[in-house]
Order: C-alpha cells, then structure tokens, then sequence
C-alpha cells in the first residue's frame, strides 16, 4: 500500500508556488481507469447509435413517416333511395359531425387517457371507446376511427374548442341518413346502422374499414354495395398535436353512392298504409296488419307495407330511447308482417283449390256439388261458417258465397285420388316458399305435405304423425298447418290474374348514377315461371272471383258492388277469415285484383285478429285500388258492410 | 503587459477551450433550429436567451480562470453552508417546473440552485478529502465524507430531482476515488446501493411504502422494458429513439427533422437534445458531438495527472467525472440505454444554471491549468 503525501499540509496558506507534482502512482492508475471508464461509456454510446441509425434507421425513418402523415377519411354520403317517379324523396342524408380519433398517433397510456377524457364527455365507457380503437387498430392503423357519430353541436363544440386536450382525436365531417316522411315505407325502406360485431368481418372481407355505417334492413340493406359511396382520402403531414402544418401528400375526393329508384307508387302506398291503420283500429281487436299491392304483369311492388310501423329516422340518429320502445312493443312494430309473419290464409285460399282440383280432374266448374251446413265426412262432423246453406252449387257459386262444405268434399276427393297432390299445387302458386323478393328477412311461410307432417310430429306427437283426411279437408280452406303471407297470396292471385304466371316480385326499379345514367335495371330482368293453367280452368275462378266482389250474394258485395255501380272498375278477389286458436278473433284477408279482364293491379290485406274478411281487409284493398292511377276511382265508394253475410 | 497576457494566453488549454467553444456554438444553433415552433410568435425565444446564457457563462467562466482556485480550499465549511441554505430558500420558496420544486425566480429568470451545488459540491469534497489525506484510507474519513455529500443530496432528492442527486453521487465516488479511498470502500457502497435499489424498486412497494414517486419509477424502468414502452417515459423514449434512428447516418438536415419540430420528441431542447442533434445530423453529427467531449474528457483527465497541487488534481478530475457522467447518463437516456433522470447535456442542452455551472468549471480547469506542473 503506497501512502499518499500529504501536500500542503492540509491549507491553502502552506501551498508552495511550483509545487513538485502531486501524482502518486495510485492516483496514477486511477486517472487511468477513469480514462477507460470515459473511453467505455463513449465507446458503448457510439455503437448504440450505429445500431439505431445506421443499421436501423429505415425502420425508424418509416415510424418518424408514420408521426407525421395523417390519412384523413371523408366519409361519402349514400345513394339517395325514390319512389318509381324518381320524384318523391324516401332516404336522403343529411351533415352531422362524428368524432374520430387515429389509433397510431394513440399508444398506451396515452389512448387511455385521451379516452378516459372523451368518455366523459360523450358520457360513454373508456372501457368501449378502447375496444373501438383497438379493433380500429387491428385493422386500419392509419385510418381514423369513429367514436362518435352525429354528436350533437353541444358535445362538438367544446371538444373542437378545447382539441389540444384530445391529441390524436378529430372532428369529421359526416352525414347521417334521413328519412323525410318519417314512418312511410319504413319496413320497405329499412335503415342504416352500425355494422354489428358479428358482420364486422364479413364487411371488412368486402373492403368496408368497420367504422361505415350500412343498410340494416329493408332496400337499405338489400341494395347496399350500390348505395354505399366511396369515402375519400386526403393524406397530410401533422405535428404531435395532429394539426395540421401544411404539406399535403396525396387527395382523393368521396364519391357519393349510386341511387336507388323503387318501383312503388306513392299514392298506393300511402293509400294502403292509411287502410292498415284504420282497419286495425276500427276492428278493436286486432294486433296488426299488411299488405301488399303489386302489378299482375311484371311482379313489380306498388305499395307494401306492415302496420303498426316504426320511424326508421330513430335507428338511423341512433335514438336509443325510441329504439328500446319499439323492441319492447308486445305488437312487434319492426316485424315486417308483408313477407315474415306467417298467417293461415283462410277462404282466399279457396281459389287455389279449385284451380288445383280442376287441374287434377278431380272438379268440374259445371259439375253442382251439394253444400249443406253442415257434412260428415270421415265420421266427423263439417259444418259451413255460419251453418249456412247453399244448396246444389257449381264452383262460381262456391266462391262467390265461400261455401266450406263445398271444397270439404273437393277435399275428400283430392285425398282418395291422392294424398299430397294439393300441397303440390299449392306450392306451384309460391306458397309455403320465398318469393325471392329484393328485401331481407323474408320467411317462406309453410305447405304441410303427408312428409311434412311425419317428420314434425315423430318426436312430439308419435299419433298425430300421420298425413290424415282431415289435413287434406282443412287446407282446401286455407286452415290447418297451411301459413302463408300477403306477398305469396298477391303472387298466387297475379297468376290467376294473368294467366298462369308466377312472378317473382321486386320493389327495386333501377339504379342510377349521380348524372342520372342507368346503372342497372333490376325490375325488368326477374324471372317468372308459367304453371300452366289452361282457360277452361281459369276462367270460372275468374268468375268466381267476379260474383265473390260484386255477385248479388258475393261476400264482398257491399264493399265493391257500389264501386262497379258507379262505374268504377270491375274487382274480383276472395274474402277469407282464417281461424285462429280457439276464443280469438279470426285473422281477416282479402286479395283481388282490377280491373277483373284486364288487371292491372293485385292486392292482398291481412288484418291480424281483425275479424271477417269482408269488412275488415276488403275495404283496405277497394281503398288502395281505388289509389292506383290505372284503376283510379273515388275512395268513398268502397262500401263498409255492417251485416256479415258470410266469410 | 504584453509579455503577461502572452504568457496567461499561453497557459491556457486552447484544445479544451476549442472543444468546449464548438460544443457551446453548435448548442446556440441546434436549440434555434429545434425551437422554431415552440413559441408562436416569437422563433427565437429560446436562442436568444441560450445566446444571453452562454455569454454570462464563458464571463464567469473567464473570472473563475484568473481566479486562484486554491483559495476556496480553505472555505469548505461556508461554502457548504451558503449551498445548504439556498437548497433551503429553494425548498420553501422555490418554483416548480415538471414536478420537480428546484428553481428560484430572479427577475425573468429562474436559477436552480441545485446546478451550481455540483460545482460546491467538488470543492468542498475535494477540500475535506485533502485535509483528511493521512488517514484517507480509514472507514471513518470515507463515511465522513459521504455524511458531507449526503446532506444536499438528500434535499435535492426530495426537491425532487432525482438525476441532480444522483450527480452528486458521482462527485462524491469521484472525489473518494481519486483521493485514495481503499477499493474495498466502494466495493461495500456498490453492494448498499444495489441493495436499496432492490429495496426502493421492488421490496417497499410490494409492501405498500413509496419512496419514489410514481413518475420516478417510471421513468427509471421506462429503458428496460420493450420497445414499445408505456406511459409517458415511453412515449418519450419511444419518440426520442424514433428520432435518433430516422436521422440515419448524416442526418435529415434541420428543416426536414420532423421528429423535433413537429413537436413529437418532446423537452427536445433540454434533456432530449442530444436526440435533435441526431436526428438532424445523423450519426455523423451524433458521433462528432462524442468525439468533442471524447477530446475534453481527455484533455480534463490529461490536466488531473499535471496538477499543481492534490486539491487542484481531485478538483480537476471529479470535474471530468461529473462531465462523464452526465454525458453518459443524458446521451444514454436519449438512446434508451439508461433511465430517464432529468439530466442535461452540458454544453448543449439548454438552460442557464447547468450552462454557467458546466462552463464555471471549465473556467476552474483553466484556473488549475495555469497552475499546473510541468511533466
């Protein structure tokens, strides 16, 4: 151990003036580690920033690239969606604000606390705007993710004013869908929404970056690839505030999506909407209703609509309070009852029958049929509505005053020759299967057949698993397990109409371009399947259904004979009142078409739990027809009967 | 008179000076490109009083050149005393400025004391560590002298500004070091501090006591973590590595350094500025800033073995010790290399109190230059 000299005694005073140096070998060595401590830190800093810059500066070029370049979407407004004249306006959009914010400029701590403040003032979770940004992220780590969408000026201007406290965050120009007439065609038209986290992957697969919002329901839905429009890009430098600081990269404007022009005609549907309303409230007891009025020659949709409705403005501004009251509503406003309720169609199905039973050889239309109140058949006993009794009747007569125990004994017949050959028939009308019409959500309704009911009831009901008479009997009266909808029965009725063909309906006309140019016709090119019903067959259901609307003891007499008095077009159509269960009111139908020899117009109402046919679903159809331009004649003439005379 | 400023402009160490000069030139216009933006309206804000700074420091490093230094060696007890009761006056009085309540406001300035207590600091220590010089190598002299250097540290701590204590800490182990303290004393010192380290970090706040503040801890793990750090230590030192790595080998140039004046590097003109430096003149830029304190450390180190006397040659080389730890601690923040503790680069980093402090020592150096025995 070498001991240090002491210099200078321990006081400035005994400092010499040139000392001899003080360096010890110790200290010596010691400046010499501290020499190798210094060279090491430098050396161990040096090749720290060789690796950083040189070996990996591209990486790091690209994230100081990624700071700055903002990509700032433009969301594009959608098609705007008309009736057939192209004049009358149903969805259009109109500007609201969103709230974005970009997951990269974003990270960590940072996110959380910009998202914790925007929570509070959009009075959400942090927890759900995290899980926006994330699956944003994931996704689309450059592109803005929406928040918030149509915020309303009272949140929107104080998060603008003070912005410098939400870095990373924007307001964006947007437009949020509208519907101007309020509930009119709500079911038709369906609305737009958020896209759901079940469907987010699919419409990521189709090229949507998840924040869109798309058509939910009705044509919004069904014709979305051609209403959604293109969202802009504009791609800018900003600082670490996300403002804006000038340069600007690359721009690529929106383009709006291409309009929709529907084949319904306004005054049909408002006509038919009105009618729903009204019957449904006129009978006292009825849940709902629907209706469907289409042109005969072409399938293509005048008016359709479900009662009661809903206003499609409140899912579209996300008004959650309406939204809950109609997804609590015991009366179901958003089902749409014109394609997915399913009701037995009762005697309107007795049109269908005949057709059937003539084209199986199995009926005559001169052949008289005995039609007392009551038969058995069976060892049952049939009774006719009402015990009514009409005597030795041909087919005409049998739909002009519905008789049941009438097509009771078709029914036997179609059962001995045999079993299952109705159910058949019926399904070459389109009963008991989709329409493949242009909307979602369509239910096909049901045709019992001997398999059918085998296979419904082996595990339920082992007895009850076998095709009987009875179900046979039951359907030539539009009951038993047969369901259907008013658009099936329009469809069934538009092939008697015209001759045997089954069309497959369509609301969708055309779209166009924003200059107005063509873009696709859909009406024109849907398919139509000819049955094959010769005239010999047609013509007295024809005029069956003439005598059931206006014959002496037809039973819509009293609503279309004052029509045809005061030389209104000829209507011919078929009542029904279809059993419910037992102690409730009877569903009340009506379908029939105008002019009877040249129809223009085919119209099919149901009034669910509504009572008889005749006087609560026949006025809605002598009111809509009466609304069509072709078949135009003034409302008030739709008679009201107030005595039932039959079904 | 001629041959008398002849002679002193001999003495000097133009090589150091040089050094210091360039570093001290290129911080004026690193700190003028990196702030265009900060101040809306007014560009230089920054470079003017950076300019103001630099001139009063290379005065007052001047008169510390012509100054004996030799005469404070006697002065340990008063200067410890004035550095205590400013630490005081701070502490009751004091501003606070990003958590930490270490400035005093003069006028439009504010000073922080705590800066200029590194400078105290060495003379005081060196002064003590020289008059205990017989028994330098007893347990009691080495305690002694860390009882001396635990008092101002300990205020700074609690200020707090736990990268100023920490310098403190590098002056001591410097001062003990080239004074002669036995290698078994720091063996022993290293082991405590490991052992608090493991203490603060780890054992008292599992069991609920919190030493350090919350952002502290952050900041001090904020390196060790992955690349893509949380919290707002993260953030920066993300932002900083971005910067650096983006300026590749020579740099983007000052308009195009979109990290710094786009406002995503942040206290880029203070801690982070070695990070400026880099992203605007990449590694060559970088590399030429080390290479320049590579040539003071050297020259400082050179002055230690030459001087006159002992207190001058522990003075001389605790200085280099602080410059070196401060740049290693500063730049290997900025590189993500160590932890975030608000340290300034000296010579670069913007700020008045480190600037004169830095070049106060430098003027010592000078001071102790003159005086230095010939080989």
């Amino acid at each position: 151990m070498i001991t240090p000299r002491p210099t200078g005694g321990g006081g400035p005073s005994g400092n010499p003036r040139r000392p001899q140096r003080p360096l010890t070998p110790r200290t010596a060595f010691r400046i010499a580690v501290l020499g190798i401590i210094a060279m090491g830190m430098i050396g161990v800093l040096v090749v720290r920033l060789w690796f950083l810059q040189v070996i990996g500066g591209q990486a790091y070029a690209q994230r100081a690239n990624d700071n700055i370049l903002r990509t700032i979407v433009t969301e594009a407004p959608r098609g705007v969606i008309t009736d057939r004249t192209g004049k009358v306006v149903l969805a259009r959009n109109s500007p609201s604000t969103n709230i974005v914010a970009y997951p990269k400029e974003l990270v960590d701590d940072r996110r959380k606390l910009v998202m914790g403040r925007l929570a509070d003032t959009l009075g959400v979770t942090r927890y759900s705007l995290m899980v926006k940004m994330k699956r944003g992220e994931d996704n689309y780590p450059y592109q803005p993710v929406v928040l918030a969408r149509d915020v309303p000026d009272g949140i929107a201007i104080p998060v603008a004013e003070k912005i410098r406290e939400f870095p990373g965050v924007e307001l964006q120009d947007s437009f949020v869908r509208e519907y101007p007439n309020g509930t009119l065609a709500a079911h038709l038209l369906g609305f737009t929404g958020a896209i759901s986290d079940k469907q987010y992957e699919d419409y990521l697969a189709r090229g949507y970056n998840g924040n869109e919002r798309v058509g939910k329901d009705g044509v919004e839905s069904e014709y979305e690839q051609y209403l959604k429009g293109v969202s802009g890009q504009r791609r800018v430098e900003v600082d670490a505030f996300g403002e804006q600081v000038g340069r600007e990269f690359s721009t690529r404007p929106p383009v709006q999506g291409k309009n929709l022009r529907l084949t319904i005609d306004m005054p049909t549907q408002r006509a038919l909407e009105a009618q729903l309303e009204a019957r449904v409230r006129l009978s006292g007891t009825a849940r709902g209703a629907a209706g469907v009025a289409l042109n005969p020659n072409t399938g293509e949709i005048l008016g359709i609509a479900s009662y009661p409705t809903y206003d499609p403005n409140a899912f579209a501004r996300q008004r959650n309070g309406l939204i809950t009251r109609y997804n609590n509503d015991k009366r179901t406003p958003t089902l749409d009852r014109a394609i997915a309720a399913q009701f037995p169609p009762g005697s309107t199905f007795k049109a269908l029958t005949a057709t059937s039973a003539m084209e199986l050889g199995i009926l005559s239309p001169t052949e008289p049929i005995d039609s007392p109140s009551e038969i058995k058949l069976y060892d049952k006993v049939w009774p006719n509505f009402q015990k009514q009794f009409h005597g030795q009747i041909t087919l005409p007569t049998a739909l002009e005053v519905s008789s049941d125990t009438f097509f009771y004994r078709v029914g036997r017949r179609f059962y001995e020759q045999r079993e299952g050959q109705q159910s058949e028939w019926a399904q070459k009308f389109g009963i008991g299967l989709p329409t493949r019409i242009d909307l979602p959500g369509e239910l096909p309704g049901r045709v019992p057949t001997p398999q059918w009911k085998v296979n419904h009831f082996k595990d339920l009901y082992p007895t009850l698993a076998v095709w009987l008479p009875g179900d046979e009997i039951n359907m030539t009266v539009g009951q038993g397990f047969v369901e259907t909808n008013p658009l099936q029965m329009a469809i069934a009725y538009a092939a008697i109409a015209n001759g045997g063909k089954i069309l497959t309906p369509v609301v969708g006309r055309e779209i166009t371009d924003q200059s107005g140019r063509v873009v696709r016709k859909i009406a024109s090119a849907r398919p139509a399947r000819d049955i094959g019903i010769p005239a010999r067959i047609l013509t007295p259901v024809r005029e069956g259904l003439k005598l059931a609307a206006t014959g002496g003891n037809g039973t819509a007499w009293g609503v279309f004979a004052p029509v045809l008095g005061a030389g209104g077009p000829q209507v011919a159509g078929k009542t029904g009142t279809a059993e419910t269960a037992p102690g409730q009111p009877d569903h009340a139908w009506f379908v029939g078409y105008a002019p009877a020899d040249n129809p223009e117009i085919v119209v099919a109402v149901v009034v669910e739990k509504g009572g008889t046919g005749a006087t609560n679903a026949a006025p809605a159809v002598c009111h809509t027809i009466a609304a069509y331009e072709p078949t135009h004649f003034d409302g008030d003439l739709c008679g009201t009967p107030t005595v039932e005379k039959s079904n | 008179m001629g041959e008398r400023v002849r002679s002193a402009l001999l003495s000097l160490d133009w090589i150091l000076i040089l050094a210091v000069g360039l570093l001290l030139v290129f911080s004026v216009h690193v700190i003028d490109a990196a702030t265009v933006n900060d101040v809306p309206g007014s560009p230089n804000f920054f470079t003017d009083r950076q300019v103001l700074f630099t001139i009063g420091a290379v005065i007052g490093g001047i008169m510390l050149a012509a100054f004996d230094i030799t005469r404070l060696q006697g002065m340990s007890w008063v200067l410890l005393g004035g550095l205590l009761g400013a630490l005081a006056v701070v502490f009751v009085l004091g501003t606070t400025v990003k958590g930490a309540n270490a400035w005093i406001d003069v006028g439009p300035f504010n000073l922080q004391p705590s800066e200029m207590g590194k400078v105290v600091m060495i003379l005081v220590l060196s002064a003590l560590a020289v008059e205990r010089m017989a028994e330098i190598t007893a347990r009691r002299t080495t305690l002694f002298l860390v009882a001396v250097a635990a008092a101002p540290a300990a205020v700074v701590f609690l200020q707090p500004d736990l990268g100023t204590a920490l310098v403190y800490g590098a002056i001591l182990t410097a001062v003990l070091f080239l004074a002669g303290a036995p290698w078994t004393h720091f063996a022993t010192a290293a082991a405590v501090v490991v052992g608090a380290l493991v203490l603060v970090l780890g054992i008292l706040p599992a069991s609920g006591v919190h030493v350090l503040q919350d952002y502290q801890v952050e900041r001090l793990t904020a390196f060790v973590n992955g690349d893509r750090d949380s919290g707002k230590a993260g953030y920066q030192l993300d932002q900083s590595k971005t910067a650096i790595g983006s300026g590749g080998a020579v740099g983007k140039g000052p308009e195009e350094a979109t990290q710094t004046i786009n406002d995503f590097l942040p206290e880029h003109h203070t801690d982070f500025i070695f990070a400026v430096i880099a992203e605007m003149y990449g590694f060559a830029g970088a590399a030429g800033v080390l290479l320049l304190f590579g040539i003071i450390l050297w020259r400082i180190l050179r002055l230690t073995a030459r001087a006159a006397t002992q207190f001058e040659q522990i003075v001389a080389g605790a200085i280099g010790a602080m410059i070196m730890f401060q740049l290693f601690q500063n730049v290997g923040m900025n590189v993500g290399i160590m932890p975030i503790t608000g340290i300034p680069l000296p010579f670069v980093s913007y700020g008045g109190s480190h600037t004169v402090t830095n070049v106060a020592a430098i003027g010592i150096l000078l001071s102790i230059h003159r005086r230095r025995a010939g080989l």
